[in-house]
């Protein structure tokens, strides 16, 4: 009870409660008055609204006009209706000072026994058991997820994979109007994240890729790169045809549809990976296999 | 009545003298005091809300087809998660005041807890003794950051599932660990079917307890230390000038809480927030734009925005060029905020206990220092923006970044500057109540005379040492 002040054990004679109003005080009680009327009548309010079907809208005013209403009674009650004054309190001392870590210090030891000063093997096997119990504890953390391995770095397309939209009807050759471009998908994983790819109609002669992965482009016009952005995962959604450039919605990062996806502005740092196509007996559209590197954004060991 | 219930009360626990002792509490008034209660009171409103909500929300991806009452969506595959979350917001009654309001309340608690933290900051009150409260507060900051992002992510709507899609790949560009960190988190790869019942379990368990856990403990160190008191006649590093705690800081504070709640549900009820039917369920291979987070997450997606396209292969392994803005400088940044009373205190050598405040003009360094912090963190918040910004002015995104870019380089050493020109200007004008003298104390002599001791003007200009240190000050 260090920092009890002096004066609070006075008592006030003039702290009674049936004290004569002040002019001002009795004009602050007519107020806090009103406002409590309102939030009752608005609590009131709250029922009608909830039975009668409820109302959003409604229902927030009301609720903001009652605790509103409650909050202004009880602000005028404390600006002028109690009798606190500013007081002055001490502060103690924060510390025990050394006698008393002393003191604690003697309360830790007193009775422990005579092993724990001499650094004993019991010691050292107590923190050894602690440590393997320990590390231990932490494995099922492991069942958490599964090992990466190579998931990142392969998705579902492979050598003879259909192309089809996202509700698995194969895609055919000139199926998708000049300029225009189709989210894609190997045939059974329609849908699946990282499969997701753009099939972009350019006109002819626009792509200015080495004849390798020109290979991959049936017709000379249909090219596809992956549509999951290399900066942060984002689907690459925006299309330009008249720069051929694709526009990663989330970061703003750019990239040239002409010249291998390549990014030209932005925080993408490398190009979206292409997708090598051919064409079947069906005209309709087949991956020549998984994409030229891994898709999506960068992770530590996308490399080896 | 009352005085019988007391009498058994305190018959059985002794409770009489403690809650007296606990109610002649002294705490300071200020408007500044009150930004950590509005936290604080946003926090309960979260509770309630929160706990209404989860009596609704199904935290499962499960395809279903939705059939309420919204026509644009009906008979479309969504996830369970989604499913539900129309379904409070159409079908339950006052279920879409409540969502609303509880998003809301996370907004403002961010919001009170940053503006708290920068009073805290720009004020000194980090100083000696309560530099372990800090660290709580700081702990606090992070919860807080925590419990709101994986909130936002639970709808499983199209915008939240592309702000979970970047911070997965924020976390795979760990270097070394990332990918297996990312793997544990989302349990595989993206999109996991597990990640949305664990972050109902993050969002309503795991964080949660902490959070109360930690605002416990910080609210204990304030009784304990007693609050701060700005300088002013008759304030003192010995005193606390104040009302008590019973009846007018508790009168004060529960009119606040009631206030908080008012603009809380005002705000539920008539601006529409996170409108989750408007963005559509989470499809991996879909995207909307333009797409904002919620703002205290702004940064992070301005910073990603900002970033340099520089990856680097090292050895055969990948640095991302997400990890600069997202990794490294997040964890620089924090880093540094986290350790500023140690920082400071190297620079100050000032080690003596502290419970008068500074006036930030009066300590012209660190104000410079905090605002071109806050320079920084505004800047890539507006970046976030950039699309936005883009069509609002009429000009290319490309443009809008790469002023925002050039600014992130100069603004904060300009900013610095200014407030430090700012801060020594009006610390040299008369408006100085840091200098007010505090009083004299009277003693008598053994012999019978008087003579007076003038009492310590807090804080003398140049000499951060006041002039007489704390209780225990070295």
């Amino acid at each position: 009870m260090t920092d009890s002040d002096q004066g609070s054990e006075r008592v006030d004679v003039d702290r009674q409660t049936d004290r004569e109003l002040t002019g001002s005080q009795r004009r602050a009680e007519r107020r806090a008055g009103i406002a409590l009327a309102v939030a009752i009548v608005a609590g009131i309010g709250l029922f009608v609204v909830y039975f009668a079907g409820g109302q959003t809208q409604v229902e927030g005013v009301l609720f903001a006009i009652a605790f509103g209403g409650l909050g202004v009674a009880l602000g005028i009650w404390a600006n002028h209706l109690l009798d606190a004054r500013e007081v002055v309190e001490e502060r103690h001392e924060l510390t025990s000072g050394p006698e008393g870590r002393e003191a604690l210090e003697m309360a830790l030891t007193e009775e422990i026994g005579p092993v724990i000063g001499r650094r004993s093997m019991l010691l050292k096997l107590l923190a050894g058991a602690g440590g393997a119990l320990g590390l231990a504890l932490l494995l099922p953390v492991l069942s958490l997820g599964p090992a990466p391995g190579d998931s990142l770095k392969v998705t579902p397309w492979r050598r003879g994979s259909r192309v089809v939209d996202e509700e698995g009807e194969p895609v055919e050759l000139n199926q998708v109007p000049e300029d225009g471009f189709l989210t894609v998908f190997p045939e059974g994983h329609a849908g699946a994240a990282d499969a997701q790819t753009l099939l972009i109609h350019v006109r002819q002669g626009s792509l200015k890729l080495p004849p390798d992965r020109m290979a991959g482009v049936p017709d000379g016009t249909h090219v596809a790169y992956s549509k999951i952005c290399t900066h942060a995962g984002c689907p690459v959604g925006l299309y330009r045809a008249e720069s051929q450039s694709l526009i990663c919605p989330c970061h703003q990062s750019q990239f040239d549809v002409s010249d291998g996806a390549k990014p030209f502005f932005g925080p993408a740092a490398r190009p979206l990976p292409q997708l090598l196509l051919g064409v079947d007996d069906e005209n309709v559209l087949v991956a020549q296999g998984d994409f030229t590197e891994p898709v999506g954004p960068a992770f530590w060991d996308r490399g080896r | 009545m009352v005085e019988r219930s007391l009498k058994y009360l305190d018959e059985r626990l002794g409770t009489a003298s403690l809650a007296r002792k606990t109610l002649r509490k002294v705490f300071p008034d200020h408007w500044s005091f009150l930004l950590g209660e509005i936290a604080l009171f946003a926090l309960v409103v979260l509770i309630f809300t929160g706990t209404f909500l989860t009596f609704f929300y199904t935290p499962s991806v499960q395809e279903v087809v939705y059939n309420g009452s919204y026509k644009p969506l009906q008979g479309a595959e969504v996830s369970a998660a989604y499913n539900s979350v129309l379904r409070l917001s159409f079908e339950v009654r006052a279920g879409l005041l409540m969502r609303q309001t509880h998003h809301w309340a996370a907004l403002v608690f961010v919001a009170a807890i940053v503006v708290h933290l920068c009073r805290i900051f720009f004020t000194g009150a980090f100083r000696r003794p309560r530099e372990v409260n800090w660290l709580v507060g700081i702990g606090l900051l992070f919860l807080a950051l925590g419990e709101g992002f994986t909130g936002y992510s639970l709808p499983d709507d199209l915008l939240s599932g592309i702000g979970l899609r970047i911070f997965y790949s924020v976390t795979l560009a760990i270097p070394v660990i990332g990918t297996w960190v990312t793997y544990l988190l989302f349990g595989g790869e993206f999109p996991a079917p597990d990640i949305i019942s664990r972050l109902f379990v993050f969002h309503i368990m795991l964080i949660p307890a902490l959070l109360l856990a930690l605002v416990g403990v910080h609210l204990a160190i304030l009784v304990l230390q007693k609050h701060t008191l700005f300088p002013a006649h008759g304030h003192t590093e010995r005193n606390v000038v104040g009302k008590r705690l019973w009846p007018e800081q508790t009168f004060k504070s529960v009119s606040l809480l009631l206030f908080t709640t008012a603009v809380l549900a005002l705000l539920g009820g008539l601006a529409q927030i996170n409108p989750v039917w408007q963005y559509g369920p989470f499809v991996a291979y879909n995207v909307t734009s333009p797409a904002q987070p919620d703002w205290y997450i702004g940064f992070l997606d301005g910073a990603l925005r900002l970033g340099p396209p520089w990856d680097l292969t090292l050895w055969g392994f990948t640095i991302s060029e997400v990890f600069w803005p997202a990794v490294l400088f997040p964890g620089i940044a924090f880093g540094i905020l986290t350790l500023w009373p140690w920082i400071e205190r190297r620079f100050t050598k000032d080690r003596a206990e502290h419970h008068l405040l500074d006036r930030p003009r009066d300590t012209p360094v660190r104000t410079g220092i905090g605002a071109a912090g806050l320079m920084v963190f505004f800047i890539m918040f507006m970046e976030g923006g950039n699309d936005i910004f883009g069509v609002l002015l009429n000009v290319s995104v490309e443009t809008v970044t790469r002023i925002l870019q050039w600014s992130l380089l100069i603004a904060p050493i300009v900013t610095f500057l200014v407030t430090y020109w700012i801060c020594t200007g009006l610390s040299r004008t008369r408006l100085r109540p840091a200098q007010i003298n505090a009083g004299v104390r009277l003693s008598r002599s053994p012999d019978g005379g008087y003579e007076t001791v003038p009492l310590e003007p807090a804080g003398v200009d140049g000499d951060r040492t006041p002039a007489t240190a704390g209780p225990h000050g070295e």
